[in-house]
């Protein structure tokens, strides 16, 4: 279904959307209103470091990270957009998935969000933060969760195009296409509800149908050609039990959303609007609660092969991003690549205020979600001190307005720990945590 | 040759086929001779015996990499060694001589070792159909001209460049969703309800006007209005035709204009089209002429049932290049060429056409069904019939019966035939034998392929779809593996317009045209550079490898050639006269051109570019890469690249540039066989086009340097010297690289060390046939790994 499909219909914006949700057991019956509003996660990605100058160095006021620590820190030019969102907002530094270090300096955005031993000839994977906190709490809403990046597809190990993987480790695809996001989200289906109800039945029939077959096919193959099956197969599953899962929500109506509220004809040749449509569209499955989980990879770190690439050129800047990013150490280096951090920041900021703008309860909607953004090269190559920042989740008991550094003793992981325990994902531990992040909880 | 010989019996042994005595390994000898000396003296003092500095010791890494479990350490070293950060400042260094060898002994065992990983034993891993794969064949299997994977993933691309390797093409919960939408939306295309549909027809000459709305209306195109035809009334489903009656007044000296057909619908600020068409305007105002364009209709943005603009509209404009543009500066417009119009006589618009109801495409499925058949027989038989062409090879009665009974639970929910065989169908398309190019062999040694794993085979390989009817009678009468029977049906498969399909496909794939895409050019360089130049410069490249396919011409063309592929924008660009229109012409060319070859092809030449300046570099990794399938290591951790801002590199010039970034030994021992060959091609612009100066950034001019001498000492000046170097000294290197390049893609999987004698005797074949592509085709048709499974 094209979007422009799409009768009009009036934007949601701003008016804390409540909508009826499918009887599930699970959901309790007793909750109270404020325990019923969604919490949610999106973490975003982007490749290649940021720029470092070092403190006494006249480009000083490029490098990524704040001046000073804990609640007297002060942005630099680089994220100064977020200045507003100050009481939102935690920089923290000194964090990296100790796995990464033995990585190659190209290979970890893969283990980004799974924080896993990801080296040698196997390259397996294993499960993402955003799939685990699905597992637990995707059954809430239409969609389990939205991976996204501009790149779409799954790419390559070592040089995957999504931050998503399932619990085999296996790559989510993403989808990078705005008005394709846009129609799975809210595309409406023009046929009567018996239509949609006999169409879910009878696909419900055929994915049966086709398990059974070729689950006979399986004897007849080799090693090799039974694990590309067994792919397909569980594929298949996953599929059938979507098509259940449609059929539990078949009787409630999609959220009705303009898509002019959406730039649909977005490209990655024109950055900034790209990503922009991008943060929209995740703003508004979150605000529809279409789903409360969100990622998205601005790009992968592949210069060769990434779309990303070419992002500051089209912007203006000079030299496409790789080359930013090897070039920084250069004179005039750390203020090229702090332009182009500067801008993927701005971008950042007009998420995060969407988010802050939008009220829900008795605060907003950035309150109950948690903004990851970052990326697992603090320079180029290097996979130590990623840059990251946390936003939002006030009201998951989260505090902000400070700039955390940490040694290499605490792994990434503990922060994963302490988000997915606030979105109500019990989690003892994550791959490599030693423990909870408490730092960044009030 | 032994020496890859050796190694493939140590895949084979891996691969526990055969182990075979175990002669001297050939490359460990090199290691006793030469490099374990020079790690003896330079390194084992801190990583030996008595000191593991870093916990690493040498003297104990595993030399083998491939068998062995050092390859990652051996890695990190060669990583330490290309940065220089070993040995220590402080310590004994290396002669450059040594450190050399000590380079290039890693480098090639590593090289190797990857290989070694990704071969799948002479193993076709299960491969799904691509993206592309995967549209063609619905169009054949349904004969219905549509785009049938809009929303499909994009494709991964293997370690070797392909997109359609077994290992790599994954499936996945969200992929397999919109298989499954895929395949009732063709399904219900393909099958058709009811009566005929109202044909609705529309004409109209005047164009229409438009209020509040940006842009100007006219008949008379001058490339900043766009001529408007409103239908209230259309179809919302079928083929659609549009005539566009039109004529030009042309601008001396100019090329025909180009028109460009759009149908869409107007929204509220935005009014979505998509294109119809394209084509060039030759004839005048007085003498117009009439074009028919084809479209379906559910493929352009209609609107909604209830909109605020109803109706569909048809824009017409002028989008002849160099034509000013409402968008660019007004100093622009003064380069511009002259201009010319393109005036609009009439418009008409009549759909959906069918020959006949139910159209073809449903007939093929439904056919005719004779009154004595019963219902459950006739079912039968059209699930086999279809079941039989999805699946690519004969079908079991058992397979048919589990199909048909999907029809008889769906058939009492629904009112006809028709629909219940809609949903019946899409399962068969969802299926892994329709998905997959199942190829059963269970077993640990390799087996022939059946004949109609044969016809599948050859029909990805040459038409990147299913098999025809006739391969398919081949295959079942048994003849298709006849030697003489598979030569005929591959010279008959190119004769075959699909066969434009293996051109683009495998041009793009092999020489990453995808590329050009992932290039922005600057405009405060190339102010005049038109984005649009990247799709012509893509279709020179798929038209040039098609000419000399297609013509049996020898393929050293590829290396140089007395003729181009051009149309006018592309001439232009180069500076050529040339074709007059957009579509692409063989031009010879003379020595003053400068072209000729894929090396002197925009769509090399910027890829292979940072949008502001060539990038020596990239173009000679590109050529070892893709020409000469001898790639250069990858670089090492935390390279900074040539940067153009540093003030005292910015007064020298590229090659003086290079020259100091090789002076460091670390860089030199991988830099010395790479930047030559691109400096040669430093007469080429970032955007292709011919240049004797080159213009720096903190301003003046400086002469462009071409001279370079080649690794093996050869010199040459500029890009005529590479060409005739490369066609007097580099013809085996590159039909060797050619061969394994079409060998990967025709088999859909990497190639392995078992795989070399294969890749020789192409190679050999190949040459001896005057470099003719299609005997390269027959004799990789005719090889054994394309024979087995």
């Amino acid at each position: 279904m094209k979007s422009w499909h799409l009768h009009r219909r009036t934007f949601l914006r701003g008016t804390g959307v409540t909508l009826a949700l499918p009887l599930l057991e699970s959901m309790a019956p007793a909750a109270t209103a404020a325990q019923a509003l969604p919490k949610r996660m999106c973490c975003v990605y982007f490749p290649f470091g940021v720029s470092l100058p070092p403190a006494d160095h006249d480009e000083a006021n490029w490098n990524w990270f704040p001046r000073g620590e804990g609640r007297d820190f002060g942005f630099t030019s680089t994220l100064e957009s977020l200045e507003p969102l100050r009481e939102h907002v935690t920089v923290l530094s000194g964090l990296s998935h100790p796995h990464g270090h033995k990585m190659g300096g190209h290979d970890t955005g893969d283990i980004f969000l799974t924080a896993a031993p990801f080296k040698g000839s196997r390259f397996g994977n294993s499960i993402s933060i955003d799939q685990v906190a699905a597992a637990t709490m995707g059954h809430a809403t239409r969609l389990p969760s939205l991976t996204l990046s501009s790149d779409g597809g799954v790419g390559e190990p070592t040089r995957s195009t999504t931050l998503s993987f399932s619990d085999r480790g296996r790559p989510i695809p993403a989808l990078a296409n705005p008005a394709q996001i846009f129609s799975r989200l809210f595309g409406d289906d023009d046929d009567a509800l018996e239509m949609r109800r006999r169409r879910l039945s009878s696909s419900a029939s055929m994915l049966d149908l086709v398990l059974d077959h070729s689950r006979s096919l399986q004897r007849k193959l080799g090693k090799q050609d039974q694990e590309k099956l067994d792919e397909y197969l569980s594929s298949v599953r996953a599929v059938e039990q979507r098509v259940e899962r449609s059929q539990r929500w078949l009787e409630i109506p999609k959220p009705e959303v303009d898509p002019g509220a959406v730039n649909l004809d977005a490209s990655p040749k024109g950055p900034e609007e790209y990503i922009r449509a991008m943060y929209d569209l995740i703003f508004l499955a979150f605000q529809t609660d279409t789903t409360r989980l969100a990622t998205y990879m601005l790009g992968q770190v592949a210069g060769a092969t990434t779309v990303a690439n070419s992002f500051p050129a089209c912007i203006g800047l000079s030299g496409n991003w790789h080359g930013l990013a090897h070039g920084a150490g250069k004179k005039g280096g750390y203020a090229k690549l702090g332009r182009f951090d500067q801008f993927l920041a701005q971008q950042l900021s007009y998420f995060l205020n969407r988010l802050a703008e939008t009220p829900e309860g008795d605060g907003s909607m950035l309150d109950r979600t948690l903004v990851l953004y970052g990326s697992s090269n603090s320079r180029t190559h290097n996979n130590h001190n990623y840059p990251l920042l946390l936003a939002g989740g006030k009201q998951l008991g989260f505090q902000h307005n400070q700039h955390l550094r940490f040694t290499e003793k605490t792994p990434l992981s503990n922060l994963f720990v302490t988000m997915l325990n606030a979105i109500d994902v019990p989690t003892a531990g994550f791959v490599d945590s030693t423990g909870e992040m408490t730092e960044v909880m009030s | 040759m032994m020496r890859s010989l050796y190694l493939a019996l140590v895949i084979a042994a891996l691969l526990r086929v055969e182990l075979c005595a175990e002669p001297d390994l050939p490359s460990q000898p090199e290691f006793a001779r030469h490099v374990r000396p020079l790690l003896q003296e330079f390194c084992l003092r801190c990583h030996g015996d008595k000191k593991q500095e870093a916990d690493l010791r040498l003297d104990l890494l595993d030399p083998d990499m491939v068998t062995g479990a050092d390859a990652e350490t051996w890695h990190d070293i060669l990583n330490k060694l290309n940065l220089g950060e070993m040995p220590p400042k402080e310590e004994p260094q290396f002669a450059d001589r040594q450190r050399e060898t000590v380079v290039d002994w890693l480098t090639g065992e590593l090289q190797r070792a990857a290989q070694a990983r990704r071969s799948t034993g002479s193993h076709v891993v299960l491969r799904r159909l691509t993206r592309y794969e995967y549209n063609h064949t619905l169009r054949d299997l349904l004969g219905l001209d549509r785009n049938f994977a809009g929303e499909l993933p994009p494709e991964s691309t293997s370690a070797d460049g392909f997109q359609n390797n077994g290992a790599t093409l994954r499936m996945a919960p969200l992929q397999m969703e919109y298989y499954v939408q895929a395949a009732r939306a063709a399904m219900s295309k393909a099958i058709v309800t009811g009566p005929p549909p109202e044909v609705f027809e529309f004409h109209a000459e005047e164009s229409a006007k438009v209020r509040r709305v940006k842009g100007k209306v006219s008949n008379r195109l001058d490339g900043k209005n766009k001529y408007l035809a409103r239908l209230e009334k259309f179809p919302r489903e079928g083929n659609v035709i549009v005539r566009v009656h039109a004529g030009a007044v042309i601008a001396e000296g100019s090329d025909y204009p180009r028109m460009r057909v759009t149908m869409g619908v107007r929204s509220d600020t935005q009014a979505p089209e998509a294109v119809l068409a394209e084509a060039d305007v030759a004839a005048s105002e007085e003498d117009p002429q009439t074009f028919e364009f084809r479209g379906r209709i559910e493929d352009f943005p209609l609107p909604g049932h209830n909109p605020k603009y109803p109706g569909l509209q048809i824009s017409i404009y002028n989008v002849s290049a160099g034509q000013p543009d409402q968008k660019r500066n007004s100093k622009k417009d003064k380069d511009a060429s002259p201009q010319s119009v393109i005036v609009i006589k009439a418009v008409d618009f009549i759909g959906p056409v069918f020959q006949s109801w139910p159209p073809e495409h449903h007939t093929r499925i439904l056919f005719e069904r004779d009154d004595d058949v019963a219902e459950p027989d006739y079912v039968r038989e059209v699930i086999r019939r279809f079941m039989e062409r999805a699946y690519r090879r004969p079908v079991q009665d058992e397979e048919v019966a589990g199909v048909q009974a999907l029809y008889d639970k769906l058939r009492p929910q629904v009112g006809s035939l028709e629909e219940a065989m809609r949903d019946t169908l899409a399962m068969v398309l969802i299926s892994p034998d329709f998905l997959y190019l199942l190829e059963p062999n269970a077993g640990s040694t390799p087996q022939r392929l059946t004949e109609f794993e044969l016809a599948s085979r050859l029909s990805y390989f040459l038409w990147s779809s299913m098999p025809d009817d006739e391969l398919f009678r081949l295959a079942g009468a048994g003849e298709l593996s006849r030697p003489a029977i598979l030569e005929q049906q591959v010279q008959r498969m190119l004769a075959d317009p699909k066969s434009q399909l293996f051109v683009d496909q495998f041009s793009s794939q092999w020489l990453d045209l995808f590329g050009l895409d992932r290039v922005a050019i600057n405009p405060e360089f190339y102010p005049k550079f038109d984005d649009q130049l990247k799709n012509d410069m893509r279709a020179e490249t798929q038209a040039f490898f098609g000419e000399i396919l297609f013509n049996d011409l020898s393929a050293l063309n590829l290396l140089d050639s007395d003729f181009a592929m051009l149309n006018a924008p592309l001439a232009r660009h180069y500076g050529i006269a040339g074709p007059r229109g957009t579509a692409f012409e063989r031009v010879p060319l003379t020595p003053s051109d400068h072209r000729g070859g894929l090396l002197t092809q925009a769509s090399m030449l910027l890829r292979n570019s940072n949008g502001e300046d060539s990038h020596p570099i990239k173009r000679a990794v590109w050529l070892l890469e893709r020409i000469l399938d001898d790639p250069p290591a990858p670089p090492p951790p935390d390279v900074p690249e040539l940067d153009p801002n540093e003030p005292d590199f910015a007064k020298l010039s590229l090659k003086q540039q290079l020259e100091a970034h090789r002076e460091k030994a670390a860089c030199n021992s991988c830099h010395r066989r790479i930047d030559p060959w691109g400096i040669a091609l430093e007469n080429f612009d970032a955007t292709g086009r011919w240049r004797t100066e080159v213009e720096k950034k903190k301003g003046g001019r400086v002469p462009v340097e071409v001279e370079a001498t080649l690794p093996g000492g050869h010199e040459v000046r500029g890009i005529e010297d590479l060409k005739a170097y490369l066609l007097q000294h580099e013809k085996q290197r590159f039909a060797r690289a050619l061969s394994t390049k079409m060998l990967t893609y025709g088999l859909g999987r990497s190639l392995g060390f078992d795989d070399t004698q294969t890749v020789d005797r192409l190679a050999e074949e190949f040459a001896g046939s005057d470099y003719r592509l299609s005997r390269l085709v027959t004799a990789i048709v005719q090889s054994k790994p394309f024979q087995t499974k």
